[in-house]
């Protein structure tokens, strides 16, 4: 009984918990340590960004559309009751670019990016390929959780102002077509409620969703283990845990601009 | 450098740099908005209440949006001061003695400051200025006004409940006039009545078209009456000449009436004593008498004169004469 008291600190499960933590907080210091020393490996980089950013455009630029015409279809009936449709640009605009195109675009993105991250380091590491290349002197850090992480911080705001354009896109087609709003009228209501403090904050959103997105898919495939089991659940848990730092960030960061908006 | 890995890059670089110019675009369009990138005067305005004005919020002239609120803040006597960003080229058309006031976006928008009036004479604003306010209503005051209204429509319903309780039980002259049945009656035949009035006038009316109808009808008397001129105009003539003669006859019968008067009242004159005078008229009488009996004596004389050897001859000579003339008489005739 002493002996399992003393292998176990709480207990098994809030002993992994604690512990999933600090080898989080110290992959994290890590990256940073990593990121600011030697050489960047842009090339890798740009290859990364090619396969985060690039190739996620046409789903989520599609999410995105399909959001910005759904979400001011569901609006209009509630400003119809008491006739104020005119104002559903400033509506759907100040929901898309405080909220709706961030929080698309990282689910999308934890969905897409986060899965595949999570598998493909999984499956290195399982198939012990980064420790091939740390045997062959090449810094796998570096090569592999650096760029990845860096490409997500980059890629995922830049994926968010095209979701921006195209859900308002989206949401002046359903508004151009039941109200017959023009092009200019449409974007003058639009961006008259925007404040540089929605794009900052929606700037700062998309970065630190990029950036989860990012580590928690390295993390989970660099720490991978128990075969091509561990690479199934390296990629479920990328998304499951992006997903739900994402909310808690959401959360944070409305508050934290809600305090500079008054 | 490969041709994959190239061409990967300058895809990269292509979206990359799409997203930023997406990104600049917005953040242009946000400050062309807020007016961030024209060059703006500031001007100041001092409020008792804002009503919930907050920096960002539009400033407007006549419906234009020329500005921004920059700061709020608070001065001594519950006072706050509001500093807005005008935008330069619309300054010269905003006048010193223009007024600011608190109002909002649309029925249920948000604040903004309209700047409004302002006289051409004045010279436009400066960097620095304050402007006038004037107070508005706010909506808490509104409502007050509308609660006061509301009492004032209780009793006004109340009233009217009491007024139709009082109809329905017959109370009053409105209610008599619903509840009592003989009224009913009598104006139920007062409408029959009305209904039998309107059928003779009507019947009056077709009666009146017939004869309009005659009177149209060209040779009729009446037709001639309104259609020839010449009748009329005889007619005319006929009545002015009646109107002369009546004149006359009114001249006469006054004079008739000055002259019976006249006699009347002078009984001096001859046939005023032949009317008046009764001792007159008795000697008049007994005149006459004699010359009745003169008359007779005279006449007796001259049948005697015929007889007479002297006037024989001139009688038979006459008798004669007139023989001759009547013989001639009859021969004209046939």
């Amino acid at each position: 009984m002493s002996a399992k008291r003393k292998e176990h600190v709480y207990s098994k499960r809030l002993d992994s918990a604690f512990l999933a933590v600090y080898n989080g907080y110290t992959f994290f210091l890590r990256f940073f340590r990593e990121a600011f020393k030697g050489r960047m490996e842009f090339q890798e980089l740009v290859k990364q960004c090619y396969a985060i950013g690039y190739k996620s455009l046409l789903l989520i630029g599609l999410t995105g559309f399909i959001t910005g015409m759904v979400f001011t279809k569901q609006s209009r009936p509630s400003l119809a009751e008491f006739g104020a449709t005119s104002w559903l640009p400033s509506l759907v605009a100040i929901a898309i670019v405080r909220a709706l195109a961030a929080l698309v675009t990282a689910l999308i993105s934890a969905g897409k990016v986060g899965s595949s991250i999570g598998a493909e380091l999984g499956s290195m590491r399982v198939t012990e390929q980064i420790d091939a290349m740390e045997v062959s002197a090449v810094n796998p850090f570096k090569f592999l959780v650096v760029t990845r992480v860096l490409a997500c911080t980059i890629t995922i705001p830049i994926l968010m102002f095209y979701c921006t354009m195209v859900s308002l896109m989206g949401a002046f087609l359903n508004v151009t077509l039941n109200e017959g709003t023009s092009f200019i009228a449409f974007f003058e209501n639009a961006f008259e409620q925007i404040t540089f403090l929605d794009i900052f904050t929606s700037v700062a959103k998309a970065v630190a969703y990029g950036f989860t997105i990012g580590i928690v898919g390295c993390y989970q495939g660099y720490n991978a283990s128990k075969g091509t089991e561990g690479v199934g659940k390296a990629a479920n848990s990328s998304v499951v845990i992006s997903m739900f730092l994402i909310f808690i960030e959401e959360v944070i960061i409305v508050q934290v601009s809600n305090y500079f908006r008054v | 450098m490969e041709t994959s890995a190239r061409k990967r890059s300058i895809t990269v670089g292509l979206f990359v740099i799409i997203g930023i110019v997406i990104f600049a675009v917005g953040i242009l369009t946000v400050g062309s908005m807020k007016k961030i990138f024209s060059s703006n005067i500031a001007v100041k305005t001092i409020f008792d209440d804002v009503n919930g004005l907050k920096p960002g919020n539009n400033v407007w002239y006549s419906g234009v949006k020329i500005g921004t609120v920059k700061t709020i803040r608070f001065l001594e006597n519950s006072r706050v001061e509001v500093m807005m960003n005008i935008e330069e080229k619309s300054q010269e058309f905003i006048r010193k003695n223009a007024k600011a006031k608190v109002s909002t976006d649309g029925l249920i928008g948000n604040k903004i400051i309209v700047i409004y009036g302002g006289t051409q004479k004045v010279p436009s604003i400066e960097d620095g200025d304050e402007l006038i306010v004037e107070k508005i209503e706010s909506t808490e005051e509104m409502l007050a006004v509308l609660s006061e209204n509301n009492k004032n429509l209780l009793g006004i319903t109340s009233a009217f409940k009491t007024i139709s309780k009082n109809i329905l039980e017959g109370k009053g002259t409105v209610g008599m006039l619903l509840a009592d049945e003989s009224l009913y009656n009598d104006v139920d035949k007062t409408l029959a009545t009305l209904k039998q009035a309107s059928l003779n006038a009507q019947t009056m009316t077709a009666s009146l078209s017939g004869f309009t109808a005659k009177l149209n009808q060209k040779g009729g008397l009446a037709n001639d009456f309104a259609t020839d001129t010449v009748i009329m105009r005889d007619l005319r003539g006929t009545i002015g000449k009646l109107n002369e003669t009546i004149s006359s006859a009114n001249v006469m019968v006054s004079n008739l009436k000055t002259a019976s008067a006249d006699l009347n009242s002078n009984t001096t004159s001859p046939l005023g004593v032949l009317l008046h005078d009764e001792s007159t008229a008795s000697n008049l009488k007994g005149t006459l008498k004699n010359l009745e009996s003169s008359t007779e004596k005279l006449d007796e004389n001259m049948q005697a004169l015929r007889s007479n050897f002297l006037f024989r001859r001139y009688f038979k000579k006459k008798a004669k004469e007139q023989e001759k003339e009547e013989v001639k008489q009859p021969e004209k005739v046939e």
